[in-house]
């Protein structure tokens, strides 16, 4: 890699300070897999890094309450997935975590991470979205909430400015909902998803009552697939359902090609997953399921 | 300016410091600064565990991490795991179970079962392949290594409390 300077603030109001909204060579680093991914490709060469790794304690802590549960971002992925509170009140992350890379990444990436990074490609993005999870964000003038729905932009990017930083991510009570998630990897097993799908659903006897369906990795950033949530609405879980929500999710969806597969191959697999991330998702009951 | 500067951590169980240059990892400080070359750089992308190093007891990917993050915490490395002359109870059965070929992983294949049997320290077959699942093995030697994870659970045990004083805590 070639030379930078690394600041190392002790409070996240010191980095946001540090950091330049109009200087794409300033950038913050928490764990700093992906990024440093990027700086040794020599696709990203920084002028200044600015470390969050000395931040306050407080940005690394999970709290769980009746209302949900604040996870800090600088959370690394490895606590997240040994944590009794995420297992028990969103155990579809703890899920996630598992096929997430693996633990020595997970022993180091962190959640806000996760999502700033703006990769399609990753698992965290299109499970938070489905949970309807939001993130606050700190900024010079203080902070801002809005929902993960909202924070991707594009293609590796966000709405966020080069001036803020993620501080905490809240998921909301999940209460009877049901969840899934299924990624397709093409490569290896290990491998970079071609698709992610993402369900959370709540039901009642044998009827869908409400639907959120996300997809990432085969579409330029993680998102949400409304044509197929609608087609589920008020439902009753059988074949015929399956496969029509996954038609409409190949008919929605945006799809990109790259070296995971084509956007015909892709649609193949949307038809097919989101059926199955359905499905899967609709066997579990409740917040437990697997 | 990108100055080097001066870091202190513990390394294999001594405090040491040293020079780091803020675009330098995990594996160019220990291999430039200590002489230090059983963690070595082999993707550079944290896919293949070659250059598995343990940071506050859990293993890292030293190649994709950045030599300013140990300041301050207590990292080991393959060369600190036979402290006092004996080799850890992973190396032993390592060895024993035959569990390389060629060898050039399987220093990070050893750091990495250190973490799983802190965690688990009577691992199934799942928990072996899910820790492992980030180290890989061109000899393909992965029936013998995950026969050598087990055996080093066995032997741990047998070790019973002498074996928590090694230089990783």
């Amino acid at each position: 890699m070639i030379p930078f300077e690394l600041a190392e603030p002790t409070s996240l109001a010191a980095a946001v300070k540090l950091l330049d909204p109009d200087d794409e060579t300033v950038r913050p680093i928490a764990g700093g897999t992906a990024l440093m991914l990027m700086m040794k490709a020599g696709v990203f060469r920084p002028a200044k890094l600015v470390s969050l790794r000395k931040i306050e304690r407080q940005y690394a802590a999970i709290a769980a309450g009746a209302d949900g549960l604040t996870i800090g971002a600088m959370t690394t992925l490895g606590t997240l997935e040994r944590s009794a509170e995420v297992r028990k009140l969103a155990p579809l992350i703890t899920r996630t975590c598992l096929t997430l890379s693996n633990v020595r990444v997970r022993n180091v990436a962190t959640v806000g991470g996760a999502m700033a990074h703006g990769d399609p490609h990753m698992d965290l993005p299109p499970v938070l979205m489905a949970l309807g999870a939001s993130v606050t964000v700190a900024g010079p003038d203080g902070e801002r909430t809005l929902a993960v729905e909202d924070l991707f932009s594009g293609y590796y990017e966000t709405v966020l400015a080069k001036n803020e930083l993620i501080a905490s991510v809240k998921i909301p009570a999940q209460g009877s909902k049901r969840a899934a998630y299924m990624k397709v990897t093409t490569g290896s097993v290990d491998d970079w998803p071609a698709l992610g799908v993402a369900v959370v659903l709540d039901g009642e006897g044998d009827t869908i009552t409400s639907a959120r369906i996300v997809a990432s990795a085969a579409t330029e950033k993680a998102t949400r697939l409304t044509l197929a949530e609608a087609e589920m609405n008020g439902q009753h879980v059988d074949e015929t359902l399956l496969q029509r929500a996954g038609d409409a999710a190949a008919d929605e969806a945006e799809l990109v090609a790259d070296v995971r597969g084509s956007v015909p191959y892709k649609r193949e697999l949307m038809r097919v997953y989101v059926g199955r991330a359905v499905a899967a998702a609709w066997r579990g009951a409740g917040l437990n399921n697997d | 300016m990108s100055a080097p500067r001066v870091i202190g951590f513990t390394l294999n169980g001594v405090p040491v410091t040293a020079l780091a240059e803020p675009h330098h990892n995990l594996i160019e400080l220990l291999q430039t600064q200590f002489g230090l070359t059983g963690a070595r750089e082999s993707c550079g992308q944290g896919l293949c565990g070659c250059c598995t190093v343990l940071v506050n007891g859990l293993a890292v990917s030293g190649c994709l991490y950045l030599a300013s993050f140990v300041d301050g915490a207590t990292v080991a490395t393959i060369e600190g795991f036979d402290g006092a002359g004996k080799l850890s109870a992973e190396q032993e059965a390592f060895i024993e179970t035959g569990a390389f070929q060629c060898g050039y992983c399987t220093s990070g294949f050893i750091v990495m079962t250190a973490q799983l049997l802190d965690e688990h320290p009577e691992p199934t077959d799942d928990q072996i392949k899910h820790y492992l699942s980030g180290n890989l093995c061109r000899c393909a030697a992965y029936p013998e290594i995950i026969a050598a994870v087990k055996l080093a659970a066995q032997k741990r045990k047998a070790r019973g409390a002498a074996f928590a004083t090694t230089s990783r805590a």
